[in-house]
């Protein structure tokens, strides 16, 4: 039994020969605000796929809240409280908004089609506290007004906080998100930030993020680890990444070639 | 042991066929991803313009099937070739192209209802290419019909002389009843052995030859008498089948053929005694195979060592990049596609030699021949050349020898049944690759 | 933030049994069908009557293939397999049941018994055709797209030709023994003659109605979003907790149980089921009309069938160009408006609110 929420120890994968994550290993406490970053095609959102079953991992061992998970298929992951959003949006664009949160705690319920045919008593109740789950989920990002509109008219923004909402509608215990800041602009960034740390108080969730946003990284995140190559090169608190060498030459390229700082380059780089 | 053989070589020839249409699938599906329905439908048109084309022409110019020169299939496998990639090259232009961007599914459609488009097109009452004789019927004026009437006879005192146009052969579109298609290619068995050859002494009844020579013939083997005589000064060359029990015959015996109403006065006539091959090579076969291995051959070496193959091959990778890279990706596409559709309607010409009964266009026959080659293109692996070529034979395989072994009525059982065995424990098909979605 | 589970402890008994929102539908579902039955013959004449049969089978066909090409996005191309396999069954129900109980087939005095039978029927005839969904189904969790609609086509293909295979006659009474029933004496490729027409139009349309209820309500539910979610992207859809293989084996039992009701109810309107009848053609026409409607639109599908089979009956001098114009729409309509009709929606949405691609049939809290 483990005490961290998320524990995933030496899992690895290559595609061909290309070992595209290698010994990743992580562990984050119940509560806690990781981040996880990288240099373009890094790894990062492998080995996102990795934790959340995409991929089954070739190495190594995943927990989530003490259940081993890596053997799991993708919903059963889900279902033992990991949950994800994807760095190229993947809402369901014809369903409206309320319809793809709705989707989210469909594993919570339970579903036999004879009550859905006969809308027994039991299943109106069910599908009227989703709705109203649904609606609360919502309402913390202030999407509820948009409740009706089909997922795939919302700009861009609202899509990303749309799918925030999703993942969390799930009840998830582990929450990876995927550049939640892509594509926003400062100020935008700046609400974001406040929303994440904001849900994982609500929803006492754990999360662990990929972003390219050097400043909001080093802002919330309490740790951070980086990946350069499949490869972990570093793994510290904001402060002791950004004095680590071995990051600077992972983002800079080899010493004295480039001259942008990470921040810059990730920004441009997103 | 005969039958083996002789199922293998029906798998060989009907095989290189089916490669062929699925290289056509395979090249289409590697290049756009989705299954083109309607590759099918150009094959049943490839097999219909081989029909019309000889027909017309062997009619204008008056030449038996038999006695067709030998530019006449070239010039007809041409035609069909450029029907075919013509009306290719106007469904991609007008049908997929808008929906490149478009999911899968849409294309999916689109390609249904460009199938069942041609189909039905092509099976609607045409107009008449060319017609048979003219014929004309003479009979008393007053026992005319009214429908006699409406056709304005030629009325001469008490006589009245009908004239109607004669039988359409072959239309545009192509109607709906099956036809036959012309053997224009020259077609032999290649491997028959001569026993006996000499001249009839001549016999007292007809439809029977008197041996000059001492003969054998073994038990469990065909025999056939070609016989070469001049009838009114014409030569003439026929074909008749022996009638007689297996055994050693001395010069003198009659040996007499299978009966028929009207049996030939063979006295002094020209015979050769020819032996049925074992297991029959025939020409047409070896033409088809052939063929077919060229056009193969030309594939991969268009595919594989070109610069329009590379840019086909770049464009099946990514469509986006192979643009940024300078490659004209619409020309490609429709070259691809041209491709396909030519390599269709080759097959197609081939088919109608070997089987020339041709189905209506919108027969289920048709739609199943295609479906098969299809399997073949996604057993061997879609998307890949070769995987084409070894699905098409393996297809041709399961098939000849599960009908000739187990049973005929469940070939295509076999065929689906493989489909569904090769999918479940291979989804990408034998040669394949597993494509990975990128999340 | 609570968790799902409290929030359905909170809801009162009272909340949530609704009777209206239970048992009206189904009340509604009988009155159509009476309706239709009652006003038919004295609007249009018996041949109408016939067609308006054929529009009813064929709307049960439609919204249960929407279920699966529609909701679930899983192409499937072998819907007239489950039809063919649901009216053989049907059909051998009532043909070989009332042979053995009263001794002839379609004898008046037995018109009452002979409903029953064909009910009987067309429930087996659901639950077999349910049975080879599920058979068809698995696959569907390896294949996607054109995988699998060439697999479901090869489905259809491979009942038409088991269905040629059977015992070239039909047996009489004489030789009728349950055991003599297992050599499958369907009559070959002739197809299966003499069944009576039982399926009058009350019957027709009850099952009709009924299925778009089903069809609507599975909708309108968790299982109808998991669904769609499948359709939409499988891979979001796994990470929020759908089971694939579930869901997709779900929508193909469902689909092919109702293809089957379909099938044991046209079996019942004095036509001769045929083997052809499981081919790929009677897909496509199958497939045209979901199409058409919109995928995933109960009522698009209900509103396609009815144009499609009535349009050529107005339109017989032309029937030769019947499957001309109906390609010639599935390409235009994929070129200019490839959602169908009414894409996902019902027609009503269209005169509600604006943007609303779900209405909410009941739970509103």
């Amino acid at each position: 039994m483990s005490e961290f929420a998320l524990d995933a120890q030496g899992i690895g994968i290559s595609f061909g020969g290309l070992k595209a994550v290698q010994d990743f290993s992580m562990r984050v406490p119940a509560g806690g605000l990781y981040g996880l970053i990288g240099p373009n095609g890094a790894g990062k959102t492998t080995a996102f796929n990795l934790l959340t079953g995409v991929y089954s991992p070739q190495s190594g061992q995943v927990h989530v809240a003490g259940q081993r998970t890596d053997t799991l298929r993708p919903h059963e992951i889900a279902k033992a409280g990991l949950s994800r959003t994807f760095q190229n949006i993947r809402l369901m664009g014809e369903l409206s908004v309320l319809d793809n949160v709705l989707l989210a705690s469909h594993m919570r319920g339970r579903h036999s089609i004879w009550r859905t045919i006969l809308r027994t008593p039991r299943f109106v109740a069910q599908e009227l506290a989703m709705k109203r789950r649904a609606m609360e989920v919502l309402n913390v990002f202030a999407l509820d007004r948009l409740a009706d509109e089909q997922a795939k008219g919302l700009p861009y923004g609202d899509q990303r906080r749309l799918e925030i909402c999703r993942a969390l509608a799930t009840e998830p215990k582990v929450l990876l998100l995927d550049e939640p800041a892509a594509g926003m602009n400062p100020s935008e960034k700046k609400t974001l930030a406040k929303s994440i740390q904001r849900v994982r108080e609500m929803f006492n969730v754990t999360i662990l993020l990929i972003e390219h946003d050097m400043g909001l990284v080093m802002d919330i995140c309490e740790k951070i680890t980086v990946l350069d190559h499949g490869v972990t090169i570093a793994v510290g608190t904001p402060a002791e990444i950004q004095a680590n060498p071995k990051v600077i030459e992972a983002y800079l390229g080899e010493p004295g070639e480039a001259a942008t700082s990470p921040a810059q380059d990730a920004g441009g780089a997103a | 042991m005969a039958d083996f053989f002789q199922t293998l070589i029906a798998t060989i020839a009907v095989g290189s066929l089916y490669a062929l249409v699925a290289l056509g699938y395979t090249l289409v599906y590697g290049i756009l991803k989705f299954i083109n329905f309607a590759h099918s439908d150009i094959f049943v048109l490839g097999a219909w313009t081989t029909f019309a084309g000889s027909t017309v022409f062997l009619t204008k110019f008056g030449y038996e099937p038999e006695q067709s020169p030998w530019w006449l299939g070239v010039c007809v496998l041409l035609l069909a070739i450029f029907v075919c990639g013509l009306t290719g090259y106007l469904i991609e232009r007008f049908a997929y192209r808008p929906l490149r961007k478009a999911p899968r599914l849409n294309v999916l459609i689109t390609a249904i209802g460009v199938s069942l488009l041609l189909q039905n097109v092509g099976q609607l009452p045409g107009l008449a290419l060319v017609r048979g004789p003219e014929r004309v019927v003479t009979k008393p004026a007053d026992q005319l019909t009214d429908r006699e009437k409406s056709t304005n006879p030629e009325i001469a005192g008490d006589t009245a002389t009908i004239r109607e146009p004669g039988e359409a052969l072959a239309t545009l579109p192509f109607g709906s009843s099956p036809k036959r298609a012309p053997t224009i290619l020259p077609d032999a068995v290649l491997n028959e052995t001569v026993v006996a050859s000499g001249t009839s002494k001549g016999g007292a009844k007809r439809g029977v030859i008197v041996l000059d020579q001492a003969i054998e013939l073994v038990p469990d083997r065909g025999y056939r008498l070609e016989i070469a005589r001049t009838i009114d000064g014409q030569p003439r060359r026929e074909s008749l089948n022996l009638a007689v029990e297996p055994g050693k015959y001395e010069a003198g015996v009659e040996l007499a053929t299978q009966p028929r109403r009207n049996p030939a006065d063979l006295d002094g006539a020209r015979y050769t005694l020819v032996r049925d091959p074992l297991v029959p090579i025939r020409l047409l076969d070896v033409l088809i195979v052939a063929s077919s291995l060229v056009l193969m051959a030309g594939l991969q070496v268009l595919v594989f060592r070109t610069k329009l193959g590379s840019a086909m091959r770049a464009v099946s990778f990514n469509v986006d990049t192979a643009s940024l890279m300078g490659i004209n990706v619409n020309f490609v596409i429709s070259f691809t596609f041209v491709l396909g559709t030519a390599l269709a309607a080759a097959a197609a010409f081939l088919y109608a030699m070997k089987y020339p009964s041709l189905q209506q266009p919108a027969s289920g026959v048709w739609v199943l021949l295609g479906l098969k080659a299809f399997v073949a293109a996604v057993v061997g692996g879609i998307g890949n050349v070769r995987g084409a070529v070894l699905g098409g034979f393996l297809i041709a395989g399961i098939e000849f020898f599960g009908a000739r072994y187990i049973s005929t009525e469940l070939r295509d059982v076999y065929v689906f049944g493989l489909l569904i065995v090769v999918l479940l424990v291979r989804p990408n098909g034998l040669l394949g690759s597993a494509v990975r979605e990128k999340v | 933030m609570k968790p799902l589970a409290e929030h359905i402890r909170a809801i009162t008994p009272r909340e949530a049994f609704r009777p209206v929102v239970m048992f009206v539908p189904w009340i509604v579902c009988v009155l159509v069908a009476l309706g239709m039955h009652t006003l038919a013959p004295l609007v249009v004449d018996d041949y109408w009557v016939n067609v308006l049969r054929r529009i009813g089978v064929f709307i049960v066909a439609a919204v249960s293939l929407n279920i699966v090409n529609g909701f679930t996005g899983q192409f499937s191309m072998g819907h007239a397999g489950f039809m063919a396999i649901g009216a053989y069954i049907g059909g051998g129900v009532t043909y070989y049941g009332s042979l053995m109980l009263h001794g002839s087939v379609g004898d008046p005095s037995f018109q009452t018994h002979g409903v029953l039978l064909m009910l009987g029927g067309v429930a087996a005839a659901g639950c077999v055709a349910a049975g080879a969904g599920y058979v068809v189904g698995l696959p569907s969790l390896r294949l996607r797209g054109d995988y699998l609609a060439i697999v479901t086509l090869g489905f259809g293909e491979i009942i038409r030709v088991l269905l040629e295979l059977t015992t070239k006659q039909l047996y009489t009474r004489e030789e009728v023994t349950l055991g003599a029933l297992f050599k499958l004496p369907l009559n070959g490729p002739t197809g299966f003659e003499r069944i009576p027409g039982y399926a009058s139009v009350f019957w027709i349309f009850l099952f009709a109605s009924i299925t778009c209820l089903i069809a609507y309500r599975v909708k309108q539910s968790s299982s109808g979003r998991a669904f769609l979610s499948i359709r939409e992207d499988e891979i979001a859809a796994r990470a929020m907790g759908v089971n694939l293989t579930k869901y997709k084996v779900r929508a193909f039992v469902l689909a092919a149980f109702f293809g089957g009701v379909a099938g044991a109810l046209y079996a019942h309107t004095g036509v001769n089921p045929s083997p052809t009848d499981a081919g790929f053609q009677r897909s496509f026409d199958i497939i045209i009309m979901v199409v058409l409607g919109g995928l995933g639109s109960i009522s698009g599908s209900v509103l396609a069938a009815i144009i499609l089979i009535a349009l050529p009956e107005l339109l017989r001098d032309l029937q030769q160009y019947r499957l001309i114009v109906y390609a010639l729409l599935l390409i235009i309509m994929m070129l200019v408006r490839p959602q169908g009709l009414f894409g996902v929606r019902e027609i009503w949405d269209f005169f509600g609110k604006k943007n609303r691609p779900t209405s909410k049939e009941e739970s509103n809290p």
